[in-house]
């Protein structure tokens, strides 16, 4: 594995210092501006900020264009998402030495949800790579400046590489057996899927065991009843706690725009008390917030975790 | 074998709008199999276009007889060559290949180029039976079930990873696109663990090479199958199968 440092985030993790990552959600526009705004209000509460890509198989802005612009408009470090599911092999190499040529500094590889679950389900799923075989694509490319075939690339990308874990897996043992595959494909850092119960981290960080790759925890506070719902229905590998899920349902019902938004506060940081308390506790190198579109709810949570 | 299931009948009508005259060819191998090309297949969709108005001409082929193998079924083809060239359509109830491979005689061996239409949509290569078939292998041409516990991870993993499951695995394993199918990677997750190859799993398998798969593939044997193995095919119809062995024999 290379030394070199390219980005922020990859400099706190090598550091040793606690992480906080947010999430931008580029959408069906012909602009990025509401994520750029997003990301000014970010600046400073988190070290780098994921865009999307397409997620849950929605079509949406490109997401190496969405993370240049927020990027440059905003000054905030992307981590660009790169799904496996809507480009070949050919195509996630160009997209890596174009992320590189526009000076973005992380990628998380993905192998992404399937075309069908989104809204273009007649769209031919590619899966030419998966995410392990991408994140060993972006290393040899970065380390080694060779592309699949092993040409050689002038001037290789320099950026870091990220992959994802799925702690409420249904078969943790088999989706344990995939991390430790990623991590010999050379993964530089985790992140986790959200996580609401500390048991199931527990019993991930249990299964991994000691790793020398730094893992970044996600966690949702949902700024909405919607948004937590959906969560629970249709992301598969997440359950939301019942009462979570009911104390929030309840304020649905605040008519007052100021007094909802104070007892939405007030929910997520009562649940998040607990398990940010006990995150503590764990090997997790920092915490991913997947508060999209709910930047004021960083700057009390990550207080929890000083 | 090939599985088919029927096409709708208004999209078949759709492609026969203005022509009057149809022939509907059957096909005596996996089309009769899964009922979408046998005998009783033919005499159902000419019934069907006879109420639609239609003047159709049956060609059923016998059992073992496959729209595809067209030193066999040409013989069909060329006995009812006076229907096919005072014909406005060819119907024929077989897999994509059956069709294409009628077409492509027909044009350049008999000299009759037709309107030709699908009359099923083939659903892949598949297995089990007698009820019940899974679609297990897309004749990759590069076979991986040797590093995979031997389950295709192209064709029973939902996404085709070389390297699953992917994150979206539901309760009970069940895949993330379809809650009725198993897992692929789970599965063999559990196969290696009981064959005691775990490191298998863990260990990165390289991307699957599509250019063995360069399409269309042409291909060639040395010895053909000939008309005689026909006669060796009827007389294993004839063959009488015991009684099942008990389970616990
Ligand atoms: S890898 Fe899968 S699709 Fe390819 S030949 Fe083997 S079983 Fe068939
Ligand atoms: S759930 Fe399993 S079978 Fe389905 S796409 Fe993911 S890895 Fe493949």
């Amino acid at each position: 594995m290379g030394d070199e440092i390219y980005s922020d985030l990859m400099r706190e993790l090598k550091e040793g210092k606690y992480v906080f990552t947010g999430e931008l959600e580029p959408e069906k526009a012909g602009d990025v501006n509401e994520p750029i705004e997003m990301a000014k209000e970010l600046v400073g509460m988190v070290v780098a900020c994921n865009v999307t890509d397409n997620p849950q198989s929605f079509a949406y802005v490109n997401s190496m264009a969405a993370s240049y612009l927020i990027q440059k408009e905003a000054g905030m470090e992307c981590v660009y998402q790169l799904r496996c599911s809507d480009r070949n092999r050919m195509a996630l190499l160009s997209d890596v030495l174009g992320a590189g040529a526009l000076g973005l500094k992380n990628i998380l590889a993905l192998a992404g949800d399937h075309v069908s679950l989104g809204d273009t389900p007649d769209a031919k799923p590619v899966f030419d790579l998966d995410s392990t075989t991408l994140i060993q694509l972006i290393r040899t490319m970065v380390d080694e400046g060779k592309d699949l075939g092993g040409k050689e690339i002038h001037n290789p990308p320099k950026l870091h590489v990220g992959g994802a874990a799925a702690p409420g897996a249904a078969h943790l043992k088999a989706e344990v057996g995939k991390v430790k595959r990623k991590i010999n494909a050379g993964v530089e850092y985790l992140q986790t899927q959200v996580v609401y119960y500390t048991d199931v981290l527990d019993k991930f960080f249990d299964e991994l065991g000691k790793v020398d790759v730094p893992i970044l925890v996600g966690i949702f506070p949902a700024r909405t009843f919607g948004q937590a719902d959906f969560f629970d229905k249709y992301v598969a590998g997440v359950d939301v706690p019942p009462d979570y899920l009911e104390a929030m349902r309840a304020t649905k019902a605040i008519k007052d725009k100021e007094k909802k938004k104070e007892e939405v506060d007030r929910v997520n940081i009562e649940f998040f008390t607990g398990f940010l308390e006990h995150l503590k506790g764990t090997p997790a190198a920092g915490c991913h917030m997947m508060a999209v579109g709910y930047p004021r709810i960083i700057p009390p949570l990550k207080k929890l975790m000083e | 074998m090939i599985a088919q299931e029927k096409k709708p009948m208004e999209e078949i009508l759709g492609y026969l709008e203005g022509k009057q005259k149809v022939v509907v060819m059957g096909c005596g191998g996996c089309a009769t199999f899964y009922h979408t090309g046998d005998t009783k297949a033919v005499n159902e969709m000419a019934a069907n276009l006879t109420k639609e108005g239609k003047d159709v001409f049956k060609m059923p082929l016998p059992f073992s007889i496959q729209a595809c193998d067209i030193e066999k079924s040409g013989v069909w083809l060329e006995k009812n060559r006076k229907e096919l060239e005072n014909r406005d359509a060819l119907l024929v109830l077989s897999c994509g290949d059956g069709v294409q491979v009628v077409t492509e005689y027909m044009d350049e061996k008999m000299g009759i180029t037709k309107s030709v239409i699908p009359a099923n949509d083939a659903l892949g290569l598949v297995g089990g039976g007698p009820k019940k078939f899974k679609e297990t292998c897309q004749s990759c041409g590069m076979c991986e079930l040797g590093k995979t516990a031997g389950i295709c991870p192209l064709t029973s993993c939902g996404k085709g990873l070389m390297n699953g499951p992917c994150g979206g695995v539901r309760v009970d394993n069940k895949c993330e696109i379809d809650e009725k199918k198993d897992c692929a990677w789970v599965k063999i997750y559990e196969r290696m663990e009981k064959l005691g190859e775990l490191d298998k799993f863990i260990s990165i398998r390289s991307p699957h090479e599509w250019s063995k798969a360069a399409r269309p593939r042409l291909f060639e044997i040395e010895e053909p199958v000939g008309m005689d193995v026909i006669g060796a095919m009827k007389g294993m119809l004839t063959v009488k199968f015991g009684p099942k062995p008990k389970l616990d024999e």
